[in-house]
């Protein structure tokens, strides 16, 4: 069977059929601005993960009772958390920014504009900020 | 052709389950973590607010809420089902085609399945409810 097209490479190689290879340069990330962006969105799950594993182990020190439990205040913890806040923080613009196009909605029969989906999630994204803040500082002593 | 047809049209099953697990830990996460890292991680280390985990009396008393429980773990649980499915495309990303296979497959998403199994264990001896 030849393939339309088929030429000498599919012939030298002795394959009927030519398999489409695509192909990833090492480093395609960094040729443009967004590609960067893009691949900065994936790594956040990297330190938010790390973040959580420290909000677990946490919870775990409390179990050892008072005398053994102690709440992080090294320096070296805070320089931590707040490179895990701006990953976070770029998730969640992202994250939420998306909704408008993943999210679809009629209301009286007529679709919900993405942008009002957007401020929506944003707008939810405020609310359950301050009320977690509010629970995390409202019941400290 | 028609083998070819009906194959293209099964539904992904398993797609739809780590789909619906990603997006959720992903939108759980996007709402709710920023303000715990800026809280417990920044301004309670640094004395600005009190904050709850920073004596143990009120942070245990906090964890044994069965509320607090099921919000931690869905939280953690949820996150982990995320980032597994973000950093395995991640690394496909990056030139790993290994990534897309059975065995990577198991380890992510049984990662997060160990972690869920952690967190339910972590939160139940911690403070029994």
């Amino acid at each position: 069977m030849t393939l339309p097209g088929g030429d000498a490479a599919a012939a030298s190689t002795g394959s009927a059929t030519r398999v489409y290879k695509p192909e990833m340069p090492r480093g395609w990330w960094l040729r443009r601005r967004h590609y960067f962006q893009y691949m900065v969105r994936e790594f956040t799950a990297v330190p938010m993960a790390l973040w959580l594993l420290w909000l677990l182990y946490e919870i775990q020190r409390a179990a050892g009772g008072p005398k053994v439990y102690y709440p992080s205040v090294s320096p070296a913890f805070i320089v931590f958390s707040v490179i895990c806040l701006g990953f976070a923080l770029y998730h969640s613009i992202t994250f939420l920014s998306l909704a408008g196009v993943i999210i679809h909605l009629k209301f009286m029969g007529k679709a919900v504009p993405p942008r009002a989906i957007v401020a929506a999630m944003f707008g939810l994204w405020l609310v359950a900020s301050v009320v977690i803040a509010a629970v995390l500082i409202g019941f400290a002593r | 052709m028609n083998h070819d047809s009906a194959k293209g049209t099964k539904p992904a099953i398993s797609h739809l389950i780590w789909w619906f697990l990603f997006a959720n830990g992903g939108g759980l996460a996007a709402l709710v973590l920023p303000v715990h890292i800026l809280v417990q991680g920044v301004l309670g280390p640094l004395g600005v607010v009190h904050v709850v985990d920073r004596k143990y009396d009120t942070w245990i008393s906090i964890l044994g809420n069965p509320i607090v429980k099921l919000y931690l773990l869905a939280l953690i649980s949820l996150a982990f089902f995320h980032f597994a499915h973000r950093l395995r495309y991640f690394l496909v990303d990056l030139g790993v085609p290994a990534a897309r296979t059975l065995p990577a497959q198991v380890i992510f998403y049984g990662g997060a399945v160990a972690v869920t199994g952690v967190t339910i264990w972590v939160l139940l001896t911690t403070a029994p409810i």
